[in-house]
């Protein structure tokens, strides 16, 4: 486990470079991109759209919540897209009896030095995989998602930045509701995106049986990419435009989820926020340095469905599990919601100003100074 | 694209959950107060087409109602449109009337307007020509009337007045209940003036008409309370809560009005239903002043009305070349029907021409006829009918269009009118012996045993009367002479005035009835009886209406040998039909006219007609009958070359129709031609060759929802298997194109896109069916959907900046 010091002084080092020009070429991002999903993909079968979210967030930067029943390959995408990746990865395994320190480390006394001395956590890494996260007991929960929040960890008045790229992805089971602690809504709203495998179809099911009988897939495969390159990548990513207009249909989308007769809580704007985010990674990910609407149709579901509340009359009997449905709302809603292409006023397209992506922050810098 | 599947899984309805919620139109919700009137618009357009179909039993064709329809939709959707454009609501009224004055100009203006539709003053004096010819015609005509010029002008105004009122009610003051009322006078109508009453299946598809209106205002109230309510929430102006419950207020009043409506109508309907023909009674109007008879219905009434007009009025004046001065007959009545006498229609034949009118029916060559010649000068008749001496064989310089009536004689126009006509009849007055006359057999034709007709139950008195008066009688002239002499002998007295205040003015076989008992009565009187008489005898007759050949002029500048006519001489007279002579006139009201004398013409006449040639002529006389019948009569009357002043017209009609037909198709052609042109030349264009797509799509029946997003159109359409892999990979560069158009940061210009699209515009055309390319070429749908974007566009900016 790395500590992180080290480490975001480098990353200061290379924010830069970025600023001016992408770090790397977005072919060679689609490449890598490529490369991770086929990785993935050779332990993971038909799941195609999934993994390709969940590499959308990882490249966003964003925290992914993989939600389905168990057996379905939750842990395995998790541990595939980590593996794919040279980088630190941390797991957690939630269970009731967890503590906060298990998860952000703890001060133990040197006895040889006689001073306190920080053992970091599993946190301490660039991908970090809760399992079952929803088993753990509150106060748990809400130290992982502190960090997920600020990037950083306060134990015994210090804080330590966590590393870059630093992403979790944390799975938690929907059915099983037994001596388990559902995510409050705004630890929820945390996460860039929730998606959830779902069974995969018979053939694909039937290769598996073929191909993964013996062994552990995962041994199988390695790291495709470099965290160097992945850090790359993303500041690439952040680099992709997107048009007013893009924007504008995002906000439109977001706020139709408030108004919408079915939920009691819509978005929140850092639900806008991560959209076009995630939005951008994805036509990073397809080579196109410009989003399109299609970017934000196709993850509107992923991104917003996790943080919305439907109303009990819109629930009706779904009381055990209310994420087909609400993404059966967002559906409804993408479907009514018109696309802002060039058919106002004027036909002639708008010069645009040129968008500059404001240099964002290191993120894991703040504990620095 | 792997990652861009959920819009179009979406769009393409695989989703069950998608599929059962109804569409959405993204701005359905937007219309306020004006946009939902359409409906409303509709609904009244259907309800006085209907009303005005109801008018059919009194009109003869329908080509008048297609002329009431135009006028009534450009009205209707006129103000539709105008509202749509925003157009204050209190000028909407003005503007309608505008439009209809431009409607009628361009119809009826007849080339007196600046383009077509500006009117001149030249077209408002074509206009008061049009209303007074149409008012005349409306005043001389039976039911079924012609459809003349003016009637169809007075229609068609009418029409357009009351669509102008419909709309202020229904519409503008939303008290659609009340236009009903005004959709109620062409309803109405036929009920008051034919005895059947107004068509049941007219009235009750009216009131459906009108039941369907007021459903239909209720549907738009709602609709309206629905808009404002969400107008007046800021954040809802375009949030999709489609499915926020209608309060149901005012439902109650709402369900009254649809109640009284009902009642309304079913009431109107049982009342006209019952409505006695009111036409005897008298209910029908007089003519205007100054005119010869006021109704067509009844002439014989509107007769006795200017007869006892206290001063008389000059009608016209004629010199002639006849030994005898002649009546003038203006038409004829040769049918009883009902209780009444009136003038037979079918023999009407606009195709006979006065120019040559066939030689009188069944007169026989062996009697002596005479060639008169007629110049007449009209004073002040405005007719429908032509003043005409008897057996009118030419009439020359008539101005119009005048017809001559193959059974009666009669000559008439459809368009014209009498007033300051001059022209010159010729003539033929016939000089019948009594002899012949004596001799004449009672093997009448065929075509004139309808005037032996009477009806089912006459007044006794009629026929004892005849018997009596005609015993020791052998010839039907004898009986005819003696009924005569009865009617002219001291027992009866000339009086206009009398039959009025007891109650049996005019001509109908009631009336004669009465008339016999007291004695009194006037030329309408006289005449209906004599003709009454002779048919209960088994001789043919009729009775015809016209002038008394007036008095010789004492106006010496205008030279010795003019007649003048005035309104006083309007006259009634009995027509008596003679097997080989044809129909005679006699002379039974006492103190008018001349008596025509036979007897006298025996006297004077050569002795040459002998027994031999006497006997000569009875048997030719029978054989010249049968020729002469109908079919002779017909045959001689068509006139060819009439047809061909329509020929130009309705060449020109069908031009205009067929331009109207095809101006969607060449807007829509222009549009793309415009947009090509933009396209090849600016850069950039690539949301213009977007829009071409779109629309293109719509008219081959490709919906083009606005929550799509390019992309996934493009896929839908690359799906739909209706283009090929070149076209496709052209679609497929049009749609990066405007990607990059719309989503990059600067656009780059595409050399190739406008070739490009014309690649995917023809294959998706040709890929189509055939109707619906056809569909796409004449109607196409883009269009109305852009028309509809300009409204709705100019009505936004005039709601964002007041």
């Amino acid at each position: 486990m790395n500590l992180k010091p080290t480490r975001s002084s480098a990353e200061l080092a290379s924010v830069p470079s970025a600023d001016d020009e992408s770090a790397v070429d977005l072919s060679e991002l689609q490449e890598a991109g490529r490369a991770i999903m086929h990785n993935v993909e050779t332990v993971i079968d038909g799941k195609r759209e999934a993994v390709k979210i969940a590499l959308t967030v990882l490249l966003a930067e964003g925290h992914l919540l993989i939600e389905d029943v168990p057996g379905v390959g939750k842990t395995m995408l998790a541990k595939a897209l980590a593996r794919s990746v040279d980088c630190t990865v941390g797991r957690i395994q939630f269970t009731p009896d967890l503590l906060p320190s298990d998860v952000t480390g703890v001060s133990v006394f040197n006895q040889a030095e006689r001073r306190f001395e920080f053992k970091p956590g599993p946190v301490f890494a660039n991908i970090v995989i809760g399992d079952e996260i929803n088993r753990a007991s509150p106060k748990t929960q809400s130290a992982l998602l502190e960090s997920m929040e600020e990037r950083q960890v306060t134990v015994d008045g210090v804080t330590y930045p966590l590393a870059l790229p630093f992403t979790v992805i944390a799975t938690q089971n929907p059915i099983e509701m037994e001596g388990t602690y559902a995510l409050p809504e705004a630890q929820r709203d945390r996460f860039m995106a929730r998606i959830s495998m779902g069974y995969p179809d018979s053939k694909s099911e039937l290769a598996m049986l073929d191909s993964r009988d013996t062994g552990s897939p995962l041994a199988l495969i390695s790291a495709v990419v470099s965290g160097d390159t992945l850090r790359d990548m993303m500041l690439t990513a952040r680099a992709v435009f997107a048009s007013s207009a893009v924007k504008e249909y995002a906000v439109t989308l977001v706020r139709a989820t408030r108004d919408d007769r079915d939920l009691r809580l819509g978005a929140s704007p850092r639900a806008t926020l991560q959209l076009i985010r995630a939005a951008k990674a994805q036509a990073a990910l397809d080579g196109r340095d410009y989003v399109l609407p299609d970017d934000i149709d196709s993850l509107a579901v992923a991104v917003l469905g996790h943080r919305l509340v439907p109303t009990s009359r819109a629930l009706g009997h779904h009381h055990q599990n209310s994420g087909p449905l609400i993404d059966d709302i967002v559906r409804r809603i993408l479907a009514d919601t018109p696309v802002p292409v060039g058919l106002g006023a004027s036909a002639l397209p708008v010069s645009m100003p040129p968008v500059r992506i404001i240099p964002s922050r290191p993120v894991g810098s703040t504990g620095q100074s | 694209m792997t990652s861009l599947s959920t819009k179009p899984a979406l769009s393409m309805d695989t989703l069950p959950s998608q599929r059962a919620r109804p569409p959405r139109l993204p701005h359905s919700r937007r219309g306020t107060r004006d946009a939902a009137v359409w409906p409303l618009v509709v609904s009244l357009l259907l309800l006085l087409l209907i009303c005005c179909a109801a008018l059919g039993p009194l009109l003869r064709g329908s080509a008048w109602w297609w002329v009431c329809a135009a006028v009534a939709s450009a009205v209707l959707l006129g103000s539709a449109v105008f509202r749509r454009l925003g157009l204050p609501r209190p000028l909407v009224p003005v503007a309608n009337i505008a439009l209809l004055v431009a409607t009628l100009t361009l119809l009826f203006g007849g080339g007196t307007a600046v383009f077509w539709f500006i009117p001149t003053p030249q077209t408002v004096d074509t206009f008061a020509g049009l209303i007074d010819a149409g008012r005349a015609s409306v005043a001389q005509q039976s039911t079924p009337a012609e459809v003349t010029l003016g009637i169809l002008f007075l229609l068609a105004g009418g029409t357009g007045l009351i669509a102008i009122a419909m709309d202020l009610l229904a519409v503008t003051l939303r008290w659609p209940a009340l236009a009903a009322v005004g959709a109620l006078v062409p309803l109405l109508a036929p009920g008051f003036i034919i005895d059947d009453g107004a068509d049941i299946a007219a009235l009750t598809a009216a009131a459906i008409a009108f039941l369907l209106l007021l459903r239909v205002d209720v549907y738009v109230r709602r609709a309206q309370e629905a808009a404002q309510e969400s107008a007046r929430d800021p954040a809802g102006v375009r949030a999709p809560r489609v499915y926020r419950t209608q309060r149901p207020r005012g439902t109650g009043s709402i369900g009254g009005a649809v109640l009284v409506g009902t009642l309304t109508i079913v009431g109107a309907l049982i009342l006209s239903t019952l409505t006695p023909a009111l036409t005897t009674s008298g209910l029908v109007t007089a003519g205007p002043a100054g005119l010869l008879f006021g109704s067509g219905v009844s002439p014989l009434i509107n007769l006795g009305q200017d007869l006892r007009r206290p001063k008389a009025g000059p009608a016209f004046h004629y010199t002639s070349t006849g030994t005898e001065q002649p009546y003038f007959t203006l038409l004829t009545l040769d049918q009883v029907i009902g209780l009444t006498w009136t003038a037979r229609i079918d023999g009407a034949d606009t195709r006979n021409t006065v120019d040559d009118i066939a030689r009188p029916f069944g007169l026989d060559n062996s009697v002596e006829t005479l060639k008169a010649s007629t110049s007449v000068v009209i004073d002040g008749v405005n007719s429908h009918w032509l003043p005409a001496p008897a057996r009118a064989t030419k009439v020359e310089g008539l101005i119009g269009r005048w017809y001559w009536d193959s059974r009666t004689r009669a000559i008439a126009s459809t368009t014209g009118n009498t007033l300051s006509q001059t022209y010159t009849v010729s003539s033929l007055e016939i000089k019948p012996t009594a002899d012949q006359l004596r001799r004449s057999s009672t093997d009448y034709p065929a075509s004139v045993l309808g005037n032996l007709q009477l009806p089912v139950n006459p007044p006794p008195i009629i026929e004892q009367t005849a018997r009596q008066v005609t015993e020791g009688t052998s010839s039907g002239y004898d009986a005819a002479v003696a009924v005569q002499n009865y009617l002219r002998s001291s027992a009866f007295t000339y009086d206009t005035e009398a039959p009025v205040e007891d109650g049996y003015d005019g001509g109908g076989v009631d009336v004669i009835g009465v008339f016999l008992q007291q004695k009194r009565g006037y030329c309408v009187h006289f005449a209906a009886t004599m003709a009454a008489m002779a048919r209960t005898l088994g001789i043919p007759s009729r009775v015809s209406l016209g002038y008394l050949p007036g008095v010789k002029s004492q106006d010496f500048q205008q030279g010795l040998g003019q007649y003048d006519v005035d309104s006083h001489d309007l006259h009634a007279w009995p027509e008596l039909y003679f097997v080989g002579i044809g129909w005679v006139k006699f002379e039974p009201t006492p103190g008018r006219g001349s008596v025509p004398n036979f007897e006298q013409a025996v006297d004077a006449g050569t002795p040459t007609s002998g027994p031999g040639g006497a006997a000569a002529n009875s048997a030719p006389g029978l054989s010249v009958d049968r020729l002469a019948d109908d079919s002779a009569l017909e045959r001689g009357a068509t006139a060819p070359s009439a047809a061909s002043t329509n020929l130009l017209g309705i060449i020109g009609f069908s031009a205009l129709g067929l331009l109207v037909l095809l101006l969607p198709g060449i807007t829509r052609r222009m549009l793309r031609l415009s947009r090509m042109r933009r396209i090849h030349s600016a850069g950039g264009a690539a949301a213009l060759a977007w829009i071409e797509l779109q629309h293109t799509s719509l008219d081959h029946g490709i919906p083009v929802p606005v929550t799509e997003t390019p992309r996934a159109f493009t896929m839908r359409l690359e799906r739909l298997r209706r283009l090929d892999t070149e076209s496709t990979e052209a679609l497929d560069r049009v749609l990066l194109s405007l990607e990059r158009s719309r989503f990059d940061r600067s656009p780059k210009r595409a050399d190739t896109l406008a070739d490009d699209l014309t690649l995917v515009l023809r294959a998706l055309h040709a890929s189509a069916s055939v109707g619906i390319r056809l569909r796409a070429t004449f109607a196409p749908t883009s269009l109305f959907a852009a028309l509809g974007a300009v409204l709705l566009g100019e009505r936004r900016a005039r709601t964002l900046a007041p």
